[in-house]
């Protein structure tokens, strides 16, 4: 066996909703019985950003905002793809509790200004109205069992390269916005909501939308899409032979190009 | 014209112009071809305007036996669609240019031509022919009278024609041809009769060459070094790097991606880089200071990755079509904090390609960020070289570990202290390779570690990578007398008017000796030894401030030796004005 980094206890303040992230994280990489050299976690600044540090896994500490780029970019380069399955996707995790918690408090701009439980910048709506989005889903810090739940499902659409899935958890900051009771009270949700169809854009739109007007959030799967197959596969070009030897002949014909 | 009074070129200046989009590049690229013929090498530059249609552009070309990198002192022939071009053109045309006018509008303003120039006024749009494009029309036409200038065989001139049209339906070939024999018709009215011109072109053997651009040098040498992954935003003058490796790389199974800014580019690039894919991204001073915190980043998370700047005139958005060399402060010293880096500046093609493949390779052994410095004129330009040496090129991969090298060792900490300061790693999903990247300060396992003494072993550890290659840093490269007491120092596109106004000023009695200096950032002790070898030093550079001149100063070069030419009028150095700034300042008679 050789010894890697020794996961770290989380640095988060007792009661924060991050915990409930990584546990639904690491509950879904266990059951999924995923090797932990197959998983990476790309984080970014914050106290969201050092989830990474604690699960034993590969782990990247992005620069401040830039993690979805750079995610992007080991997904498209291709190197962990290879390891899971051709054309795996990636899940994104965002963590919002409508505060800065690691500089001490400021505003972020999920912040609810007006005291209600809305959100005044939703990223599910925008998410619904990209059509190549194919999983959403949110989830609250609090509930579980349903956050375990959805978190299972996103690394399953990812790993089954059905595309990129897309779960919002609501992790109150007990410390500096502690919204706690104020979201728990406006929580409805979908998952119990005997008549919501996952597969119907137009309808989980409607409903989000009818529902924030009466001050009220959904959490469960708001949309999955029903036709999301493996998408065409993608080059993988961390795992290219890029000898010169074997090369040699392609290059020589695209130096041919700019004889004079 | 008889034969005697021919004049015999082995040296030929030409500019076309006329309004952008207006197609002035067709002649001197059917001339390019000709002339091609006769064993001459050539410069191709562009002036244009920044905007799509419309605004004055206008093509150069500069054709010789020797090998030349820059536009000769004065242009022999002018082919000129409009008064602007006359205008622009004309205070650069020799005593005894030629200049071909569309006359459609009136006659050339003369007032802006020498007294001794010779002018061929062609109504383009009376000799029209219908159904045809007229700025084809207009260049093939042209190209006749240009051929007979020059004493070019009719059969010659139609042939790089054909060949140049036979892409396109019979029609327009045909009418091209049609146009080409308008021109000729026109010459002989005017007593240009075939093969009597007056000029003839010399002949040299022709050998196997390219013709290619340092931006199309750069993406072929990242793709020849195993490059495949490159991220880029539009910006000129860097796009055609990003547009090169969009057409090559799914080819070679890699991945070219137009991001939705620099800050999404640089972070796409890191996480592909750290992936183990060899990686790059490309942009110009407005994006290098987007990505400033990345390349911070870069050297700090030790990931590799090449970074590259086709500079232009700054600051802000500047000139932005304009060569300029003043982001050398910016990728030296930019970024927050102490972090190492190497900096590479090529000056032609045969250059860029080759450091290309230098900072792909020298990436992946300090595993950090490696900048490639052109500017405008290195970028965009065009030259005929000897045909890159593909098959000589090496991968250098640096100190990686696979599993079976982890299933051998009991412990995997990604940065280790190594005596030379570069910790072995492993890519992400390697079985027992799990590993912290962070760009925050760190232990040897990657946790986020303040101790002071953890800082100051991470700081020298990530200093060592530098000390570890310096050895293996490309060297600069020379020209002149080795014995002059007087130097001449510059990167990029000042190689070209500097070696040739070394020329110059050898003829006229007064050797200097050269150094293009290819490493900038570690200054190389070669570079300081230069300017210790020598009473004093020219420093030629495109920027206001003398950046390059303070750069080497500050690493102990003797300032006194040390006198700065400047330039940042957005136009490159000719070879002969160079000179004669030398001689100004030295105080020797012209
Ligand atoms: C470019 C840049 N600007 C500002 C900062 C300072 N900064 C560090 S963490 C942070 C906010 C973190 O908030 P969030 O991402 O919401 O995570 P949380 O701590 O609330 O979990 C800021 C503004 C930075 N690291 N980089
Ligand atoms: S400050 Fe807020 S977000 Fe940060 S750990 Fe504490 S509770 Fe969580």
């Amino acid at each position: 066996m050789t010894t890697t980094y020794q996961p770290a206890i989380p640095i988060w303040c007792a009661g924060c909703g991050h915990f409930g992230v990584q546990a639904a994280m690491n509950g879904a990489i266990r059951t999924l019985e995923i090797p932990p050299h197959e998983t990476m976690i790309l984080a970014g600044i914050g106290c969201s950003g050092t989830v990474q540090n604690n699960l034993g896994t590969y782990g990247y500490h992005a620069l401040h905002g830039r993690v979805l780029p750079t995610a992007a970019g080991v997904h498209l380069a291709g190197h962990l793809v290879h390891s899971f399955r051709r054309n795996a996707s990636f899940t994104y995790v965002v963590m919002n509790n409508g505060v800065y918690g690691l500089t001490k408090g400021q505003n972020s701009p999920t912040f609810q200004s007006n005291g209600s439980a809305a959100l005044e910048f939703d990223a599910i709506s925008l998410g619904l109205s990209i059509p190549s989005t194919t999983f959403l889903a949110r989830g609250f810090a609090r509930w579980t069992d349903q956050l375990d739940r959805l978190m299972l499902a996103a690394v399953e659409h990812a790993r089954a390269g059905r595309g990129f899935a897309f779960i919002e958890v609501l992790s109150p900051c007990v410390t500096y916005n502690d919204t706690y009771p104020v979201w728990e009270a406006s929580l409805h949700d979908l998952d119990a909501d005997g008549d919501h169809d996952p597969a119907d854009r137009a309808a989980a739109f409607a409903k989000l939308t009818a529902l924030a007007e009466t001050g009220r959030m959904v959490v469960g799967q708001i949309y999955l899409a029903d036709d999301a197959g493996p998408a065409d596969p993608l080059p993988r070009p961390a795992a290219e032979d890029t000898s010169p030897t074997t090369n040699a002949q392609a290059y020589a014909e695209l130096l041919g190009r700019y004889r004079v | 014209m008889t034969l005697e009074t021919q004049r015999k070129l082995n040296d030929i200046n030409v500019m076309v112009a006329g309004q952008g989009g207006d197609g002035s590049l067709t002649v001197a690229n059917l001339l390019g071809v000709l002339v091609g013929r006769s064993g001459f090498r050539m410069f191709t530059s562009r002036d244009v305007a920044s905007r799509i249609k419309g605004g004055h552009a206008a093509a150069l070309m500069r054709a010789s036996i020797a090998p030349r990198g820059c536009m000769g002192d004065a242009l022999d022939l002018l082919v000129a669609f409009d008064e602007e071009a006359v205008e622009r053109g004309g205070p650069w045309l020799a005593e005894n240019g030629f200049v071909i006018f569309d006359s459609s509008g009136g006659p050339a303003p003369r007032e802006h031509l020498p007294a001794g120039a010779t002018v061929y006024e062609i109504p383009f749009a009376r000799l029209a022919v219908r159904d045809l494009r007229r700025d084809l029309f207009k260049n093939s036409l042209g190209f006749g009278v240009v051929a007979r200038i020059l004493s070019v065989p009719d059969d010659e001139a139609a042939d790089v024609l054909s060949r140049r049209f036979a892409h396109l339906p019979p029609r327009v070939a045909e009418a091209n041809l049609g146009a080409l024999r308008a021109g000729f018709a026109y010459a002989d009215d005017n007593g240009l009769t075939e093969g009597a011109g007056p000029l003839t072109l010399d002949r040299a053997a022709a050998s196997d060459r390219i013709h290619i651009s340092g931006n199309e040098a750069v993406a072929f040498g990242f793709l020849a070094a195993g490059g495949r992954f490159f991220t880029g935003y539009p910006i000129t003058p860097a796009t055609e790097i990003l547009t090169w490796l969009e057409r090559m790389l799914p080819r070679f199974g890699g991945v070219a991606i137009q991001a939705e800014d620099e800050l999404a580019a640089v972070n796409m690039a890191i996480g592909a880089a750290m992936t183990g894919t060899r990686s790059m991204t490309a942009t110009s001073g407005p994006g290098i200071s987007l990505m400033q915190e990345g390349v911070s980043h870069l050297g700090s998370a030790e990931i590799p990755l090449v970074v590259v700047d086709c500079q232009r005139s700054g600051p802000s958005t500047g000139m932005p079509t304009k060569p300029e060399q003043s982001d050398i402060n910016m990728v030296v010293h930019g970024g927050n904090g102490d972090f190492p880096r190497i900096v590479l500046a090529p000056s032609t093609p045969d250059d860029c390609f080759e450091l290309s493949v230098a900072a792909s390779n020298l990436a992946q052994r300090i595993q950090g960020p490696v900048y490639l410095i052109l500017d405008q004129a290195v970028s965009q330009d065009s030259v005929t070289t000897a045909p890159f040496a593909v098959d000589a090129v090496q991968l250098a991969a640096g100190k990686r570990l696979d599993a079976d090298d982890l299933s051998a060792t009991s412990e995997y900490r990604r940065y280790a202290v190594t005596d030379d300061g570069v910790s072995p790693w492993a890519v992400p999903g390697t079985p027992a390779g799990m590993s912290l990247v962070t760009g925050n300060e760190r232990n040897e396992w990657g946790q986020v570690d303040t101790a002071a003494a953890n800082r100051v072993a991470m700081v020298d550890k990530r200093a060592r990578k530098i000390a570890a290659v310096r050895d293996d840093l490309p060297l600069g490269r020379r020209w002149g007398d080795p014995d002059a007491t007087i130097g001449m120092l510059g990167i990029g596109m000042e190689l070209g008017a500097m070696a040739e106004a070394t020329e110059r000023l050898a003829a006229r009695g007064f050797p200097v000796s050269g150094l293009q200096p290819r490493t900038l950032w570690p200054v190389l002790d070669e570079t300081v030894e230069f300017i210790r070898d020598h009473e004093r030093v020219y420093i030629v550079e495109h920027n206001a401030e003398g950046q390059l001149s303070h750069l080497i100063a500050s690493v102990g070069a003797p300032h006194d030796r040390l006198r700065s030419i400047l330039k940042y009028d957005g136009i490159p150095f000719r070879p002969g004005a160079l000179a004669a700034r030398i001689l100004d300042a030295e105080g020797v008679a012209r």
